[in-house]
């Protein structure tokens, strides 16, 4: 961002409740209001740039694991037969992992609370601060709770997709 | 402000110049920050973003890129979507025989395939890494706390996507997954029969199953998590840009020696980890 000389402000002080006008237009690359105060920089192109540089990043790592690996395709669908264990997709199997020790609580009991939990979630902490800033200090009792929830629902798929074999019996994936 | 430019200006211009105005409003290449803002004020797809953003918002360490990647492999996933939906029938004789052609017989077809099965799988441990991207950093708290609501429909719609999704490829795979899954809404009390009833349109998995899975897959859930996607970018504007820190969010103290300063009284000078 260009150099812009810091504006009087013994003259004129920058109030924070005070709303402001534009009061002209000055044909130059850029205008000295609050440039050194609210430390903002343009959408364009400052954000653009990094969005679509992200984007090929992104599609770059997919296209290159899209020629590597093949999607499964298997026999095709047999009502009649059921391959033993049948999985539910990666991010379902902790459910089912929870299902097998409860039908109602693993699968519908459970999942709901969490998804309400959820919500209510900014609700509940309504403390203010912390806010936009990593593991802050104040707020490290939600965030433990939270990672323990993360964590148990991580576990319990990666039992369900690894360790679970025929009838659903724990096996050892090597 | 000038937007909407004076016939005047445009008057003796060359034809190209006209049209590139009649579109855009601004340069192709604007240097001044009056052009740049107007630039996204003025361009349909741009304006649900600020003109300006808080260098902070574009710090990689702030988002670690999480919702946009969310939001792109979404953009992947309906390009390709809707390229697969020139070769897919959604009925239990077809499907099969066309996965089986798209590996064979279209051009690009197996690459296209690829392509929207590890998007969608990337889809969704994206939004879920976002998640907590932004509970670890507190930017659910006041006033996010709905844009936060929103995202967690968005995480539910995400994986109702995949799951609709699953099934169309017809193979065992498919078909055992979603037995498993809709076995699972069964066990809600009371209205667990009907409700997988609904869903699956008969008592098991079959051609009713199939055509509702498709008709949710390629219709509904899109469109429904389309707006979700707009709502959510809109509320983040309305919201002040990304969460930041107290001291980021009021004016700064002025330089030293201006003898003025204007941090407002409830923010102490917080001096945190950031
Ligand atoms: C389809 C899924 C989603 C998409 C495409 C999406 C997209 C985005 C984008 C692009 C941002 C801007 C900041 C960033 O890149 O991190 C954002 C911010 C945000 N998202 Fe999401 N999101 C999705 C799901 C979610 C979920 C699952 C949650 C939480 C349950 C969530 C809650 C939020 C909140 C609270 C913000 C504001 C964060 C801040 O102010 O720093 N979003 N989202």
């Amino acid at each position: 961002m260009s150099q812009i000389e810091a504006p009087d402000y013994e003259r004129l002080p920058v109030k924070p409740d005070k709303t402001y006008g534009l009061m002209c237009v000055v044909p130059t690359r850029s205008e000295a209001v609050n440039v050194q105060t609210e430390k903002q920089v343009l959408a364009w192109p400052d954000g653009l740039i990094r969005y679509v540089l992200l984007f090929l990043v992104l599609f770059m790592v997919l296209a290159v694991i899209s020629l590597l690996f093949n999607a499964p395709l298997e026999e095709p669908a047999n009502a009649l037969h059921p391959p033993n264990p049948a999985k539910a997709p990666w991010y379902f199997l902790g459910l089912q992992e929870m299902v097998s020790y409860s039908a109602f609580w693993g699968g519908v009991g459970i999942p709901t609370m969490l998804v309400l939990l959820a919500i209510a979630a900014p609700y509940l902490e309504s403390k203010p601060g912390g806010e936009g800033v990593w593991f802050h200090s104040s707020r490290s009792a939600a965030n433990w709770i939270f990672l323990g929830i993360m964590g148990t629902l991580g576990l319990l798929t990666l039992i369900g997709t690894l360790f679970r074999g025929r009838n659903w019996d724990f096996v050892l994936p090597w | 402000m000038q937007s909407v430019p004076h016939a005047d200006e445009t008057r003796g211009k060359s034809i190209l110049h006209r049209i590139w105005y009649s579109i855009f409003r601004s340069p192709p290449l604007p240097v001044s920050e009056l052009d740049r803002a107007q630039s996204v004020a003025n361009n349909f797809f741009l304006h649900i973003h600020s003109a300006k953003v808080h260098e902070r918002a574009l710090r990689f360490k702030t988002t670690l890129g999480l919702g946009l990647m969310t939001f792109f492999t979404f953009i992947i996933l309906v390009v390709t979507g809707i390229l697969l939906m020139f070769y897919y029938v959604p009925t239990p004789e077809k499907a099969y025989d066309r996965m089986l052609d798209l590996r064979s017989a279209v051009f690009f077809g197996t690459f296209l395939r690829n392509m929207h099965r590890w998007s969608a799988h990337a889809m969704v441990l994206l939004a879920l890494l976002h998640m907590m991207r932004v509970f670890l950093t507190g930017s659910h708290k006041s006033p996010r706390e709905f844009n936060w609501v929103l995202g967690v429909f968005l995480l539910l719609l995400t994986l109702f996507m995949s799951f609709t999704g699953y099934l169309l490829p017809w193979d065992q795979l498919a078909y055992w997954a979603i037995v498993v899954g809709t076995a699972i809404a069964g066990y809600a009390p009371v209205v667990g029969d009907q409700v997988r009833f609904i869903l699956l349109g008969d008592s098991q998995v079959g051609s009713e199953a199939l055509l509702r899975f498709y008709v949710l897959h390629v219709a509904v859930l899109p469109t429904v998590l389309t707006l979700l996607i707009g709502w959510h970018f809109w509320r983040i504007r309305k919201d002040g840009g990304l969460a930041r820190p107290r001291e980021d969010l009021a004016l700064a103290p002025a330089p030293a020696g201006t003898g003025s300063d204007n941090a407002p009284e409830d923010a102490p000078p917080e001096k945190e980890e950031r």
